[in-house]
């Protein structure tokens, strides 16, 4: 009992602490205007662009770019998490300690999680208020729940992300391409049907690609999808074995060459 | 007074400016990611939404475009942290100090950002025409090479303007991000102003951007490119004197309660 309190504590404490501590850019007006802001903007873009293209509805373009939007969290984040930690020199006392690293990093990414669907739902109310394209009332829940889902998909890539800043140093280099990689190939800007297959494929295997497809059909009134809620939820779990498997090789490599704190 | 030498300096300051800040910022891989990047993101989601719109003559202007909101982008970052930049490496007191006007001094490192925004121009038209098979037949070639440069002159004597007035805003980051978007959407840089509700438009016709980018698109695809161009210039021209009485108020601010140096 009392281990599964200390647990526990651990992830929802210390993932608290670090985010706070390690996603520290967010004061107030950065959190409206890149996080909020920005990628509400970045729905009419794309709103736009797809009536004067024809080749998606305004929902396509809303619902997708929606679920998008919590990549900038969840990614941005994820990776912060650990490789903030290296800049600021605080990796070594994190590593230094006795728990287990999959609670640890866990409590980390959890944050995230909050922060994207928080994001996600935000621009979904402000875009579909906005272009008068209501969501129904019963998708709520399984909206929610999808999002959810997405959110923790994404955080646990850019764990995986993070991972790499245990070992490179321009690891924010790699999560500018990774958070564009997102933006191209899990259709949430464009029709995946538009894309070659191997586009499609790399899709597939990425976060938020089978959640916009969800969230699509939730507004449209389909329904909930489970396969697609479960492909959405493999593709998570997959991720974060990737992220514990990374940072557990990492950390290990950089004990032996005495790198943890290297610049 | 003479002012003989100081317009024989002028010309020499702004090019060897321009010259030191585009090598300086060429040095970068992280910069010269975000202006190539995120350009290429987008010519590639523009080429295949183009293609599946049934509309593969506009691939070339899919691809310029793409490479505009490049320079746009490059623009907005670069300039709108160009004091900040030099306050985190510690030169801006000297700057401030140089008998040289603050405005000249700045006005090479905006123009920097804008020419660091070319790599994406030349980067998206060759993706496009690499990858995806784009001829290149522009309508006016050598106009294009013309509308290209003076396109940049207009958006770095803009970027001036967002240096003087984010240094007056602490949280200037905040709105720079989400400032990207809508001023690709209201520029017409992939998508037609006129799609566009019709209470934007004065705003767009305020914008250098929507008269550098109708000049390059008519140099591309055909159309009158030089009155645009000049009414780019001309805007350009009247947001550098609108920075100049900015920054002559900044800077005196500043001296008079001793801030220069605070971040």
């Amino acid at each position: 009992m009392f281990r599964f309190l200390g647990t526990a504590r651990l992830v929802v404490v210390g993932g608290a602490i670090s985010y706070r501590a390690l996603f520290n850019w967010t004061t107030p007006p950065m959190f409206i205007g890149t996080l909020l802001v920005g990628p509400l903007l970045q729905v009419f873009f794309f709103v736009f662009l797809g009536r004067e293209l024809g080749v998606a509805d305004d929902r396509f373009h809303l619902v997708g770019n929606a679920v998008l939007a919590a990549s900038a969290s969840c990614v941005y984040g994820g990776t912060m998490a650990v490789a903030n930690e290296r800049r600021y020199g605080t990796l070594g006392a994190v590593l230094l300690s006795p728990r287990h690293r999959v609670p640890l990093w866990a409590g980390r990414a959890l944050p995230y999680v909050l922060n994207g669907l928080f994001v996600s739902a935000f621009v979904l109310a402000a875009a579909s208020l906005v272009l008068g394209l209501p969501v129904p009332t019963r998708a709520l829940p399984g909206l929610a729940l999808v999002l959810l889902v997405a959110a923790g998909a994404c955080s646990a890539f850019g764990l995986a992300l993070g991972a790499l800043g245990l070992r490179f140093r321009d690891v924010f280099l790699v999560s500018n391409v990774a958070s564009s990689g997102l933006l191209l190939l899990t259709g949430a800007a464009v029709p995946r049907e538009t894309l070659p297959q191997w586009m499609r494929a790399a899709g597939e295997l990425l976060p938020l690609t089978h959640a916009a497809d969800a969230a699509r059909g939730l507004t449209a009134g389909a329904g909930l999808d489970r396969v697609l809620l479960g492909a959405e939820l493999a593709v998570g779990a997959g991720w974060a074995l990737v992220a514990v498997a990374l940072l557990a090789l990492f950390e290990r490599g950089s004990r032996r060459r005495a790198t943890l704190d290297t610049m | 007074m003479n002012t003989g030498p100081l317009v024989k300096r002028v010309p020499r300051l702004v090019l060897v400016g321009v010259r030191t800040h585009v090598s300086y910022m060429s040095r970068s891989p992280l910069e010269i990611t975000f202006a190539v990047l995120v350009p290429l993101v987008y010519a590639t989601l523009a080429v295949y939404l183009f293609r599946a719109a049934g509309d593969p003559d506009r691939l070339l202007t899919a691809s310029v475009g793409a490479g505009l909101m490049g320079i746009w982008g490059s623009v907005l970052f670069g300039s709108g942290g160009a004091v900040q930049n030099q306050r985190w490496l510690g030169t801006l007191e000297t700057l401030v100090v140089a008998p040289t006007p603050l405005a000249l001094v700045l006005l090479p490192i905006t123009l920097a950002t804008a020419v660091i925004g070319t790599y994406a121009m030349g980067a998206t038209v060759l993706w496009g025409v690499l990858l995806f098979d784009v001829p290149l037949d522009f309508a006016h070639p050598l106009l294009f090479l013309v509308a290209v440069p003076v396109c940049v002159l207009a958006l770095g004597m803009t970027g001036l303007l967002l240096a003087a007035t984010f240094v007056l805003l602490r949280n200037a980051n905040a709105l720079a991000n989400p400032l990207d978007t809508p001023v690709w959407l209201l520029s017409g840089l992939l998508v037609p102003v006129t799609v566009l509700p019709a209470w934007t438009h004065p705003v767009s016709w305020a914008l250098p951007t929507t008269w550098g980018a109708r000049a390059v698109h008519a140099a591309t695809s055909g159309g009158d490119v030089v009155a645009p161009l000049l009414a780019a210039v001309a805007l350009g021209a009247g947001y550098a004197l609108a920075a100049v009485l900015v920054l002559g108020r900044v800077e005196r601010r500043a001296r008079a309660a001793a801030t220069l140096a605070l971040t």
